[in-house]
């Protein structure tokens, strides 16, 4: 397993508001990666996905919320980010198989 | 079959170079090297017995060795050199001849007169060969008319030139004449055999030879029925006139002047095959249908992509058409489902919804592994027991162990598979209670329930996929084939072997080479934007606007035509000299064509005036050779020619004359061998073979001159 090999990249996640609009922001390291909360806008969280999809190939990682509150966006994107560190898992475990 | 009546294992005068030494045992290796198989020794002055008998005893069965001797002959001021060759046979008695003749003397200093030689050596019904004209230094003529006429066998004095055309040219005039290596240096032998005469009839001894040398028709008539045969009963011709012809699993020429039913006798010979089923046509040249012959615009080709390890992509290219974007969890639902955290008691109660659901791939991959594992151990366990080669291989005792080790590697893999299976189904069922209980909490309470995924997953494997076809394609589509060369045929030693080629190449997005044509009719421009397109897909993949480019690749035109890659695949076909296009002339193509007709394997060819549009070097050089080649792998070759290169060169086991006169149409048959033709309705009725020949075709003379490399005594 690649996790008894290297330790996990773990990248950092914080919950921004610009303009009453809240959004999770995802530092990758190469590019950041936003994910807004206070409106659907499935185009947007695609086009995160897709960053998200280039990041895997680079290696597996797990995102972490900086800081858990308790106000309803933090709940939302700490819920949002458990379930989406598992997919990530999930696709990784994809690609591998693949040999991509 | 080659002949080499003049060669020297000693140096024995001083001018003699010493490279003519040679020991027995390297003589043998060199002879066997070539294809001589009758070799006369013949060294200055001197005949070694005991060199003889040694290589006489080492090549045994697989060259006949004929005692010799070159004589220095001065008689009436006159010298040349004269071979007097002999039976094996009498080789012992033939070394004490020359011992007793040569006794008083040295090889430098030894010399004979023809009434001398004729009294030693007559008696043992020699063969002499007399150097002749250019062969220095050469019997005068004087002393050659008293050889022939005082020797007991005059059939048996034959002359030596230097080369095979002045062989040829001698034979043409009514002289015996041959050329044998007369060796000086052993080394280039082997290069040097490539030009000796071959021998057309099989030589059994020195005595058969000479009396094929006499044309002894019972000698000659033996040895033509020791070939197969079987006669022919043709009706060739409109007036319902029967023609019996013997041919030969050999050469079978028909000649005569033009329009004396030579085709029509081919016609009836094919006719005769045809109906006891064997594959027999009449080759006509027909220059312009080269193109038409080799399917230059390749009406009929195909390749199949699966010998080259290219994947057709039928799934893929499907796929790729038919993708389409899957939609992700708005976040607002997990905004709703926190904002109303739910009241109601018995919601709270049923905590089987707040359970998050578990990763379902990795345990459905293992199980996947373990199944295939399981699956291919059975199988292997099935091959074992019932493979032949695997009983013969291994004992009892091994067998069984080998089964009972594997036996039980799958009884664990089977176990490893239904727990996997049963891991896998258990995520499976956690998963969907949790998604149906949340539904259910959702549907009873009015309050929306935690969304399960947020899309990440399928999102991906749709591009995951999307990539994988798209990169699967263009692997296709970027493999390349060998171009496919077949050999058309030889153009002659300055040009070299002309080619025909096939190159298949699929668009790459970026060919423009008018040359290429499209495989399967799929227009050009639609397999360029295909290609383009996919590139396009793969590379934006992960991008934003990759739905774009997959519109895009389904509004090209005619796009639905492109199932499978191979609607992808351009070519070209051409002829080329070393890999370089060339175009043959309508000479060129009839050369090729009669190349490609004799190289098909067939047991009876039939030639229709092959010489048609060749010249002749040509017919010299590359077609006679094929035609005997053909005939001495006991294949039958009909030839109606006009071309003396051919009717003479070959020297043919069977001759059909057609002749037009005052009286009509005749036919005579014959051969060289015998130089008789006979008109089968009146057998007083003969023609010279040599005469006739020389008269009717095309560069008669000329061929007698090439044909001295073919040994026959006409």
């Amino acid at each position: 397993m690649e996790r008894e090999g290297k330790s996990m990249e773990i990248i950092k996640a914080t919950v921004e508001s610009l303009d009453d609009k809240h959004f999770i922001k995802i530092e990758t390291g190469i590019e950041e990666i936003n994910i807004p909360m206070s409106e659907d806008n499935p185009n947007e969280v695609k086009s995160a996905f897709n960053k998200i999809i280039n990041r895997i190939k680079g290696g597996e990682f797990q995102i972490k919320l900086e800081e858990i509150k308790e106000d309803l966006f933090s709940q939302v994107a700490n819920e949002y980010i458990i379930q989406l560190n598992r997919e990530i898992q999930e696709v990784h475990g994809e690609m591998k198989e693949f040999g991509l | 079959m080659k002949i080499d009546i003049h060669t020297h294992t000693r140096k024995c005068k001083s001018g003699d170079a010493p490279s003519r030494d040679i020991s027995a045992v390297d003589f043998c290796e060199t002879i066997l090297s070539t294809e001589v198989r009758i070799i006369a020794i013949t060294n200055h002055n001197v005949f070694d017995l005991d060199q003889f008998e040694e290589i006489e005893t080492r090549m045994g069965e697989d060259t006949q060795v004929w005692p010799g001797i070159e004589l220095d002959v001065l008689d009436g001021g006159s010298r040349g050199h004269l071979l007097v060759i002999v039976s094996p046979m009498l080789a012992k008695e033939f070394s004490e001849a020359v011992q007793e003749i040569t006794k008083n003397s040295s090889p430098d200093s030894f010399t004979v007169t023809i009434d001398e030689v004729l009294a030693t050596f007559d008696a043992f019904n020699p063969l002499y060969v007399a150097h002749y004209k250019q062969k220095k230094p050469n019997i005068s003529n004087e002393l050659l008319e008293m050889l022939e006429s005082k020797t007991n066998n005059p059939g048996c004095v034959v002359k030596e030139v230097t080369n095979s055309i002045s062989a040829g040219i001698y034979i043409s005039h009514g002289h015996s004449s041959i050329y044998g290596s007369d060796i000086h240096d052993w080394l280039k032998y082997e290069e040097f055999s490539h030009d000796l005469p071959d021998l057309r009839l099989p030589v059994d001894s020195f005595e058969h030879f000479c009396l094929l040398l006499k044309k002894d028709p019972t000698t000659i008539n033996t040895v033509l029925d020791r070939k197969t045969s079987e006669d022919l009963v043709l009706l060739p011709f409109d007036d319902s006139s029967i023609l019996e012809i013997k041919a030969f699993n050999d050469i079978n020429v028909v000649f005569g002047p033009k329009g004396t039913g030579k085709t029509c006798i081919l016609k009836a010979i094919a006719k005769h095959y045809l109906e006891s089923g064997i594959d027999a046509r009449v080759y006509e040249s027909a220059s312009d249908r080269l193109d038409e012959i080799f399917d230059i615009k390749g009406r009929d080709l195909t390749i199949n992509l699966d010998t080259h390890s290219i994947n057709y992509c039928s799934d893929e290219i499907e796929a790729l058409r038919d993708a389409g974007e899957i939609a992700v969890t708005g976040l607002s639902k997990y905004v709703v489902y926190f904002a109303a955290k739910s009241t109601n008691r018995n919601a709270k109660r049923i905590m089987l919804k707040d359970i998050e659901p578990e990763e379902e791939s990795s345990a459905k991959r293992e199980f996947s592994e373990s199944n295939e594992a399981a699956k291919t151990t059975a199988k292997f366990l099935e091959f074992l027991n019932k493979n032949p080669s695997m009983k013969k291989e291994l004992d009892t005792k091994e067998l069984t162990e080998v089964v009972r080790i594997l036996s039980e590697l799958l009884k664990r893999l089977l176990k490893r598979e239904w727990n996997s299976f049963s891991g896998w189904k258990e995520i499976c069922l956690l998963n969907s209670a949790i998604r149906a209980f949340r539904n259910e909490v959702e549907r009873k309470t009015g309050m929306p329930a935690k969304p399960t995924t947020t899309g990440f997953r399928d999102y991906a494997m749709n591009r995951i996929k999307i990539e994988i076809n798209a990169a699967k394609i263009v692997n296709s589509v970027d493999t390349k084939t060998a171009i496919q060369t077949e050999l058309v045929g030889s153009l002659g030693s300055n040009k070299g072997d002309l080619q025909f080629r096939t190159e298949f190449k699929f668009q790459s997005g970026a060919i423009t080479d008018g040359a290429l044509s499209s495989l399967t009719g799929v227009k050009k421009g639609t397999q360029k934007k295909f290609v383009n397109c996919v590139r396009n897909i793969l590379k934006h993949t992960y991008a934003d606007d990759l739905f774009q480019h997959i519109s895009e690749l389904n509004e090209i035109d005619d796009v639905e035509d492109i199932k499978t890659v191979y609607e992808l695949l351009l070519f070209k076909r051409y002829f080329a000299i070393d890999g370089q296009p060339y175009s043959p002339s309508s000479g060129e193509s009839s050369m090729v064509m009669l190349q490609k007709e004799l190289g098909t394997d067939k047991e009876v060819y039939i030639l229709d005036e092959p010489e048609r549009s060749l010249g002749n070097e040509y017919i010299s050089d590359v077609i006679v050779p094929l035609i005997k080649e053909r005939a001495r792998a006991g294949k039958k070759v009909f030839i109606s020619t006009h071309d003396a290169n051919i009717a003479v060169r070959t020297l043919p086991y069977s001759s059909v004359y057609r002749y037009h006169g005052q009286e009509g149409y005749s036919t005579y048959i014959g051969n060289p061998f015998t130089n008789n033709l006979v008109n089968p309705d009146d057998e007083g009725d003969q023609l010279d073979w040599k005469k006739i020949s020389m008269r009717t075709l095309e560069g008669g003379e000329k061929a007698f001159g090439e044909r001295g490399k073919i040994y026959g005594n006409n």
